[in-house]
């Protein structure tokens, strides 16, 4: 099971929002990340959460500064709509990237695009998923903007397109610490092949274990209780070997 | 004298500055090469590894670097590590999006991962190595080291290290003379992938 550290930032900070809103400022994603780093996290993940809702570019030297100093995976997303950009963020240190907004507000052929010509398997689809009477919504921008398309409809469709992975956010779970969403990591680890990144919602070791077994997940992608201090990648580690028959990854 | 080390610049992909940084974190200069000239002034090459295989090729064959690069692999002697992607290129075909030719360093072709895991295989995995190489001077059996591919290598002649992935063996690293390719990420594997950097730089 792949563990990954999660910096929502807003340059130049990390921060963490509650239901995507209500930021409280964390500290640098410089010092964060290689804290993680050096913790044990599996790989890093940084949104640049504001990028798409001010229409700016995402900030490539607080990226580089990140990269700096972690020798893991590092997946950068935030307002990315182009290829462009994406070579951008390769070039400052990134070793995948995430599209959202761009990808289901305007343009789905972005991910075709990128998966050709960056290999599949750098690019990840970031969803922000929202309860609704008709099932999950994906949102955008934060989870400030919904969109048309059903998360169930969305995840095959990315896949069919070329994305390598898949980074499920929950707005509902977001920040919360009350535990994921296990059905929707669960429908959506069975609709689709490619690797799904569980997040949103871990606020104990025992709201991790409970979406490793039951929904079986790829990755685990922990936010806010590393920030506040609550656990460490050793403590995650440690129980999920003891209580999960694990095998490597 | 610090080692010069040159990284293929594919255009528009590519993770260069997580290949460099590592080098340079491993103790030789990074160079970036884009033209044929630039090969002249390097005494090692890493063929880096994001990309699909088709433009991977397209782009070498517009930087027009194809040639040289056999030239530095055959008439320099000199040494070629390829990471990921840049392994998979070093194979004569590759079949991602159609049919593409590749540098036909070492025999052998790259077809999509079939097996009953998750494709894209992407996390930490060890390697098991087969023959000896100053490659893997000073890695454990239990080291883990990144990986992040749909393809696979098909060899049978000069196989370093396989890979059990699902219940199913790869190829992770190939070593033939001064050619060496590696599937898994040394740039992403912590201090195990620097010691593989490390080795390279000191052959």
């Amino acid at each position: 099971m792949r563990l990954i550290a999660k910096l929502d930032v807003k340059p130049p900070n990390v921060v963490k929002p509650v239901h995507f809103e209500g930021l409280r400022k964390i500290g640098e994603p410089a010092y964060l990340a290689q804290k993680y780093y050096e913790e044990g996290a599996d790989e890093v993940v940084y949104l640049d959460i504001v990028a798409s809702l001010y229409r700016r570019d995402i900030l490539l030297h607080h990226v580089q500064r990140t990269a700096e100093n972690i020798f893991i995976p590092f997946t950068v997303g935030g307002g990315v709509s182009s290829l462009e950009e994406c070579s951008a963020l390769f070039r400052h240190g990134a070793d995948k990237v995430a599209i959202n907004t761009f990808a289901v507000q305007s343009d789905p052929s972005i991910i075709d695009r990128a998966a050709k010509v960056f290999g599949s398997q750098s690019v990840v689809v970031n969803i922000e998923a929202k309860t609704s009477a008709q099932g999950w919504a994906c949102y955008s921008d934060c989870g400030r903007v919904p969109s048309n398309r059903s998360v169930t409809q969305w995840v095959k469709e990315v896949e069919d397109r070329g994305a390598g992975e898949i980074l499920l956010q929950s707005i509902d779970c977001d920040g919360r610490q009350r535990g994921f969403d296990l059905e929707l990591v669960h429908t959506v680890v069975d609709l689709v092949s490619v690797p799904v990144v569980a997040c949103s919602g871990a606020g104990s070791l025992d709201d991790i274990i409970q979406v490793a077994v039951t929904a079986k997940p790829s990755a685990i992608a922990i936010a806010s209780v590393l920030h506040y201090e609550k656990l460490t990648f050793g403590d995650i580690r440690a129980c999920l070997r003891e209580r999960i028959a694990e095998t490597i990854s | 004298m610090k080692q010069k080390v040159g990284v293929i610049d594919y255009g528009v992909s590519g993770n260069m500055l997580s290949i460099t940084r590592a080098i340079e974190n491993a103790g030789a200069l990074s160079r970036i090469i884009s033209r044929p000239e630039d090969l002249l002034a390097i005494d090692k090459l890493v063929i880096p590894g994001v990309g699909s295989y088709v433009d991977g090729m397209e782009k070498l064959h517009e930087s027009s670097l194809v040639e040289p690069l056999i030239e530095f692999c055959y008439s320099k002697n000199k040494p070629i590590l390829g990471i990921c992607l840049g392994m998979q290129i070093l194979s004569k075909v590759g079949f991602e999006y159609g049919e593409t030719k590749g540098l036909a360093l070492i025999d052998a072709e790259v077809k999509k991962v079939t097996c009953k895991g998750v494709v894209p295989h992407m996390g930490f995995n060890t390697i098991n190595p087969i023959k000896n190489s100053y490659l893997l001077k000073g890695i454990s059996a239990d080291d883990l080291f990144y990986f992040m591919h749909s393809y696979e290598l098909c060899n049978y002649t000069d196989v370093l290290t396989l890979t059990n992935y699902a219940d199913h063996t790869f190829v992770s690293a190939v070593e033939k003379d001064n050619v060496i390719g590696v599937q898994f990420h040394p740039e992403n594997s912590r201090a195990a992938g620097l010691t593989v950097f490390r080795n390279f730089i000191n052959i």
